[in-house]
């Protein structure tokens, strides 16, 4: 006796079922292949979604996500923070790191005395909100120019490059470039960068706060209106949070929906695998009248049928899985530029959609199951 | 053929002995059709005793199938009593009667019945499949379809096995979990004489060395005669056989 058949031997009722599902095989197939569509819909929906919100929110990360923007409110006078009012901010948001900058514009001085204007951010180091990409900025920081990747590139310019800029109408004076920023999709990015002591006063229009999470960006948004917006608008506070929020849901809407599409389909795989396994039932009557005639109880005939069902059911999930999977490592390599990045719920969704296949499959299975296994032998083997 | 050689199977006075396998009083089976009653069995008394063997003749529609499945407890009666051993059958849960079915009663059908994705092997062991004892169970029945003569058909799907063949699996089949009690509703039937004698010699042998007893119906009066009994149904009600010599028709004739 073969170790096969003693394996087998262990599981008399999948045995039978197999044998039967594999017997009547293009039945059979398409009843798994309407389970391997509508796995695919789920699993390939949901993924191929996720991965797409994912890439989402990680530029809006990089936007600055996790950072609260405070600028002057209506209120406020005069219309400028100043070091006392960058001190009562600091104050109320805690541990978070705040960056106040003040923006402006100049003439940029080219040669044949052409004129160009440009957008300047004055502040105390750009490390704090940005990374370099080549040069330094040195450790007293005073009078040389940092400039922002696309403008370095547009212009061809680098460390070392010198450019005139003309602050006020005709005084111009020459910067050193020491350092080129890493491109940045940033939110309020501008041309270049100059240390505050050269603007022409030590005021900042904006305060930016960077939190670690956007949950903390909310709730630093909040207290600071609370503090500062009790009874006049002081701070105009603004954060992404709330757009965030607006995305997630309107992303999980969607996805939603789609799945909910997904789910339609495999509903009909519901349908498909009842009527196949109807046909079954009515075309082994006999066949189940002997087991039923020969001592098999009506659990056993439910047990058969509804593993039958289900091995369809696992084999379309199997193929869909596949399918669904290659789908989303394309969406993943679209979307997130790598074909492994599956998130979590990626992951959720292709073994939400597993399972529902195979819970599907088993639901599907049920009337028919129950429906020949209630049925009398003597009946059953009437003529 | 059968010698009736049996003490007591005399006319009439052989219930003295024992307890039936299974008996049956006053049994009436009634169909319900379309408003209309149909009265298949109208109030016969049989008994079966360990290692008897009965044919059940008659014309069509005359009920014979219809007491075979009582037999086989694969139905109960409208009215009347049946007993298996002590036992009255109606007080039988369905499950109850299920695991009797499997443990004493084994069948055998005209038309086979064999599960056509098993093989003839696996066809055998069907009945005894849950019970997740392959071994034992492959090994009895090895033992019983060579004892049948298919050992070198064993691993053969039923379309690829004559008729007698797969009746002879067929008989295999019924005797896997070594019934008290083995019914074959025209075993014979789509087979030609000489295979029908091997399969009524199959019969006799098991009745005469296992005490297994054989209630068989058929049309075949040849076929009747290898029985030790023949009981004969008439619309419902039993009669004495024509070939009146051994068969009591199950003790006792009404009217
Ligand atoms: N399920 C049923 N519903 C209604 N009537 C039935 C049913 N089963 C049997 N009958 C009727 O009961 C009577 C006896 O039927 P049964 O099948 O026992 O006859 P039989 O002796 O086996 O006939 P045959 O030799 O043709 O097989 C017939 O009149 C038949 O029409
Ligand atoms: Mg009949």
């Amino acid at each position: 006796m073969s170790r096969l058949y003693r394996l087998t031997g262990r599981f008399p009722v999948v045995v039978i079922a197999w044998r039967n599902v594999s017997r009547a095989k293009a039945r059979s197939a398409l009843a798994a292949a309407a389970i391997v569509i509508g796995v695919v819909a789920i699993g390939a929906i949901g993924a191929g979604g996720a991965a797409f919100k994912q890439s989402q929110f990680q530029s809006i990360q990089e936007q600055g996500a996790t950072d609260v923007f405070v600028a002057p409110g209506i209120d406020k006078e005069p219309g400028h923070f100043d070091r006392e009012d960058v001190k009562a901010i600091e104050e109320t948001v805690g541990s978070a790191g705040v960056v106040a900058t003040r923006g402006g514009e100049a003439e940029w001085v080219r040669r044949g005395d052409r004129r160009e204007s440009v957008s300047i951010t004055y502040m105390d180091d750009p490390r704090s909100l940005y990374t370099i990409n080549d040069g330094a900025i040195p450790e007293n920081w005073r009078r040389s120019i940092v400039v922002s990747n696309e403008f370095a590139q547009e212009h061809g310019l680098g460390p070392e490059s010198r450019l005139t800029l003309a602050l006020d109408e005709d005084t111009g004076a020459t910067y050193r470039v020491v350092a080129v920023l890493a491109a940045t999709q940033g939110f309020g990015s501008s041309d270049v960068y100059l240390p505050i002591e050269q603007a022409p006063a030590r005021e900042y229009d904006q305060v930016r706060v960077r939190t670690r999470s956007v949950d903390r960006a909310e709730s630093t948004a909040d207290a600071l209106r609370e503090r500062f917006n009790d009874r006049e608008d002081r701070l105009l506070v603004f954060e992404l949070t709330s757009l965030v929020r607006l995305l997630k849901t309107i992303v999980n809407g969607i996805n939603v929906f789609l799945t909910g599409l997904g789910s339609i389909s495999l509903l009909v795989a519901g349908v498909s695998i009842t009527n196949t396994m109807l046909m079954a039932v009515i075309k082994r009557r006999e066949e189940i009248g002997v087991l039923r005639a020969t001592g098999y109880g009506k659990a056993d005939i439910v047990r058969i049928l509804l593993v039958e069902a289900v091995i369809l059911g696992v084999i379309g999930v199997v193929v869909g899985l596949a399918i669904a999977f290659v789908v989303a490592s394309v969406a993943n390599a679209i979307f997130l530029g790598d074909p492994l990045a599956f998130t979590s719920d990626s992951l959720l969704y292709l073994l939400g959609a597993a399972a529902f296949g195979i819970l599907t499959s088993l639901i599907a299975g049920a009337y028919p199951a129950w429906r020949a296994a209630n049925e009398r032998p003597v009946d059953a083997l009437r003529g | 053929m059968p010698v009736d050689d049996r003490p007591g199977d005399g006319d009439g006075n052989e219930a003295t002995t024992g307890t039936p396998l299974i008996s049956g009083t006053n049994v009436v089976k009634e169909y319900q059709t379309g408003g209309q009653t149909i009265r298949a069995l109208k109030r016969i008394d049989f008994r079966i005793d360990e290692a008897d063997s009965v044919a059940i003749v008659g014309p069509s529609g005359s009920g014979k199938s219809t007491l075979l499945n009582l037999l086989g407890l694969l139905d109960v009666p409208t009215s009347g009593e049946i007993r298996l051993r002590k036992q009255d059958v109606a007080t039988l849960s369905d499950s109850e009667r299920n695991r009797e079915r499997k443990q004493t009663i084994g069948f055998v059908f005209q038309s086979y019945y064999l599960i056509p994705t098993l093989t003839a092997l696996e066809n055998v062991e069907m009945p005894r499949m849950l019970d997740r004892t392959p071994k034992k169970t492959r090994d009895r029945a090895t033992e019983l379809l060579e004892r049948v003569g298919l050992s070198d058909r064993l691993d053969h799907a039923p379309d690829e096995l004559s008729g007698g063949q797969k009746q002879r699996v067929a008989i295999a089949r019924s005797l896997i979990n070594d019934p008290e009690l083995v019914l074959a509703d025209e075993p014979t039937g789509n087979l030609d004489r000489d295979t029908g004698d091997q399969i009524l010699d199959l019969f006799e042998e098991l009745r005469a060395e296992e005490g297994v007893a054989v209630v068989m119906v058929t049309h075949d009066e040849y076929v009747a005669e290898a029985a030790d009994r023949v009981v004969n149904l008439v619309d419902g009600t039993l009669r004495a056989p024509d070939t009146a010599t051994r068969a009591d028709g199950g003790h006792r004739d009404r009217e």
